[in-house]
């Protein structure tokens, strides 16, 4: 819990990772040897509050298996799901269907989601087609709480934030490297209801080299974490709740980075 | 330590029409039919997604399947071509896995991606990738599955089909298997399948609620392969190269059909040496020759022979394919076509036995057909052939080469 707030209530903040299912984490040490896949998500939850689904980034999200897991987790536990590449990054004339699909396939959460990560790709500009696009698909998304991440800079704008607040539609705030043409780390919140923050490292040779296994390849240190706090605590006076997820999955450096980040903000760190 | 599987398998849906619309960008969308025009009695090689939906099958015969769709183009097999392009897909996946297991031209791959991830991070992003190089590289699309064995991973793909990916997480193998139609199960065919009928099994999950005793009264020595399939379990290996257990399996057509004994010998007999040719270049005896006979008035029989020793040898094979075919040929009606299908295959040993147990003549024969593969191998496969095969077909196709 950080102070502040909507209404001057406390944030509650929840702390997770991108993913939990990483056969690299039993090899990095946080998850147990031989631990098998079925049983990671039941260790995760004993660290974190909350995760973000990135599976469904790859596959349409399927009802019977999105339950089969929240079934899995404690009820306190809280989910964010990615949206599914078909309607971001392989976009085509059937994106509506999938949108109808994806919210068929994520039902099970119920009150357990906390938002859709809606996760543009670096070349999704702000031209008149791609507003007119993501105007339509945060349309089918109505009624859903729902985040989108930006890679371009052109979107930093402030009609961009006041549409974004306009549709209750909350503003992902990014800590990437310091490249040009990325979109930059702002504390603006764009939805009172839930601020969300994803840390993706600070690597600067990979993040354009195509290798996941480079481009989030970062260990946070203690002083570049501590530095987040006074971030934190503004996200945290304009909103009643918010997430942070870590990225930076590559040996286990997201959830280690995730516990440090826990310690710091409960002033043991 | 234990360590979970990451099979990926790509599975390109009717191969040779995708690899004939790249060549041809105009042929997209149109339905196809991929046969020897030029013969009467010729049997389709591949068609396209609008011509099965017409009717058109394999194997079916070329004047019912333009019978049956009227619209189709009809292009001559380039199978030379579609090797080509397996080839470039192989090589792309190559880079992520030494483990790669698939067939010759048929778009169908296998790759073992476990413990890869600290190279090239978590496995679907790997059979992410693997897609976009194709389609970019080669402008084909393949299906891409991961599970944690060939078989489930085989299964998913069938449930994509023509597009489409499947991920199915370890340890949910048996849930996802269980509500799908047992035909979905691979090696499950025929009367094993008419059986699961009558017993009223539809579903894999059905199969999987019986006990192994139970499956063994009915099934014998497979109950324990189908209960374990059942419910998600292979431990079968990615074998690197084309796929090991693979028939070798070759048709001729007559023009016109014949029931003129010496025709058919005759076609028996090159049917044999290509397949023994194909044995021995992949150092593989068969255990089981199968013949299948089709009939002018559309009936077909198939009759087998099988040996405990393999053979690769053409005069060995022409033993079992006689006896099968003296089985199978009981009708005077004549014969549209004949097909040889070699299986059961196993390894070739290298090792000499202690005591040579062949005899003078079966050396002689092995030399021989050393000498033979030999010579094809260096000027060409017709240059060389036993008297009693019939005139050989052309050379493939080689032209076109689009992929590089």
């Amino acid at each position: 819990m950080l102070p502040g707030g909507g209404g001057g209530r406390g944030c509650s903040v929840l702390l997770g990772t991108c993913g939990y299912s990483y056969t690299e984490w039993v090899d990095s040490g946080f998850y147990p040897p031989s631990t098998r896949t079925a049983d990671m998500l039941e260790l995760y939850c004993r660290v974190f509050s909350t995760v973000e689904l990135n599976y469904t980034w790859y596959q349409m999200a399927r009802a019977e298996a999105v339950a089969r897991m929240a079934a899995k987790a404690p009820g306190h536990f809280r989910f964010s799901a990615k949206l599914t590449r078909t309607m971001t990054h392989e976009r085509d004339a059937e994106w509506p269907k999938q949108v109808q699909l994806y919210r068929e396939g994520i039902a099970p959460l119920k009150d357990r989601l906390v938002a859709i990560l809606v996760q543009l790709p670096p070349d999704f500009d702000r031209t008149m087609e791609n507003r007119r696009y993501l105007a339509a698909l945060l349309d089918g998304l109505q009624d859903l709480p729902v985040a989108v991440e930006f890679r371009h800079g052109s979107w930093a704008t402030d009609s961009v934030f006041k549409e974004l607040e306009r549709r209750k539609v909350t503003l992902v705030t990014v800590d990437t490297p310091q490249l040009p043409g990325l979109f930059p780390t702002l504390d603006v919140v764009t939805n009172p209801a839930l601020f969300y923050v994803r840390f993706h490292g600070r690597n600067m040779g990979g993040w354009r080299s195509g290798n996941m296994q480079k481009k989030f390849d970062y260990d946070y240190s203690g002083e570049e974490l501590g530095e987040w706090r006074l971030m934190l605590d503004r996200l945290a006076h304009q909103a009643e709740r918010g997430v942070i997820y870590f990225n930076n999955h590559v040996r286990a450096q997201a959830p280690r980075n995730g516990q440090r980040l826990q310690k710091i903000l409960a002033g043991l760190g | 330590m234990y360590r979970e599987r990451s099979i990926l398998h790509f599975n390109v849906a009717d191969f040779a029409v995708a690899v004939e619309r790249v060549a041809d960008s105009s042929l997209a969308r149109r339905p196809l039919i991929i046969a020897p025009p030029a013969a009467a009695r010729s049997v389709v090689f591949d068609m396209s997604e609008e011509a099965y939906q017409a009717g058109v099958q394999k194997g079916m015969f070329l004047n019912q399947a333009t019978r049956l769709c009227r619209e189709a183009t009809v292009l001559q097999p380039r199978v030379e071509l579609y090797r080509r392009a397996m080839a470039g897909f192989l090589k792309r996946v190559q880079y992520y896995s030494p483990q790669v297991e698939h067939g010759v031209e048929d778009g169908h791959l296998f790759v073992d991606v476990t413990g890869t991830h600290r190279l090239f991070g978590p496995a679907q992003d790997v059979g992410l990738r693997v897609r976009r190089e194709v389609r970019d590289g080669l402008g084909i699309n393949p299906i891409w599955t991961l599970a944690g064995n060939k078989l489930v991973a085989k299964v998913s793909s069938r449930l994509v089909k023509p597009v489409g990916e499947y991920i199915v997480a370890p340890g949910e193998e048996e849930v996802f298997l269980a509500p799908l139609q047992i035909g979905l199960l691979p090696g499950v065919y025929g009367k094993e399948l008419r059986t699961m009928g009558e017993l009223q099994i539809s579903t894999i999950g059905q199969l999987a609620g019986l006990s192994p005793r139970q499956l063994m009264v009915v099934f014998g020595s497979r109950a324990s392969w189908l209960h374990g399939a059942s419910r998600g379990h292979d431990d079968s290996m990615v074998m690197g190269g084309v796929q090991e257990a693979m028939p070798v399996d070759h048709e001729h057509c007559f023009t016109p059909d014949t029931n003129d004994r010496q025709e058919v010998e005759a076609a028996l007999a090159t049917l044999i040496a290509r397949v023994g040719s194909e044995l021995r270049a992949r150092g593989k005896a068969a255990r089981r020759v199968g013949i299948w006979l089709r009939y002018s008035d559309g009936n077909h029989v198939v009759r087998q022979a099988s040996v405990k020793e393999g053979t690769c040898s053409d005069f060995g094979l022409r033993r079992l394919a006689m006896d099968a075919l003296q089985r199978a040929w009981l009708r005077r009606t004549r014969l549209r076509s004949i097909r040889l299908v070699c299986d059961r295959l196993h390894r070739q040993s290298p090792q000499l036995t202690l005591f040579p147990e062949t005899s003078v003549e079966t050396r002689r024969q092995e030399k021989l057909l050393g000498a033979m593969d030999a010579i094809r191998g260096r000027y060409g496969k017709r240059v060389i052939a036993l008297g009693r095969q019939c005139p050989d077909e052309p050379e493939p196709d080689n032209t076109d080469v689009v992929f590089h």
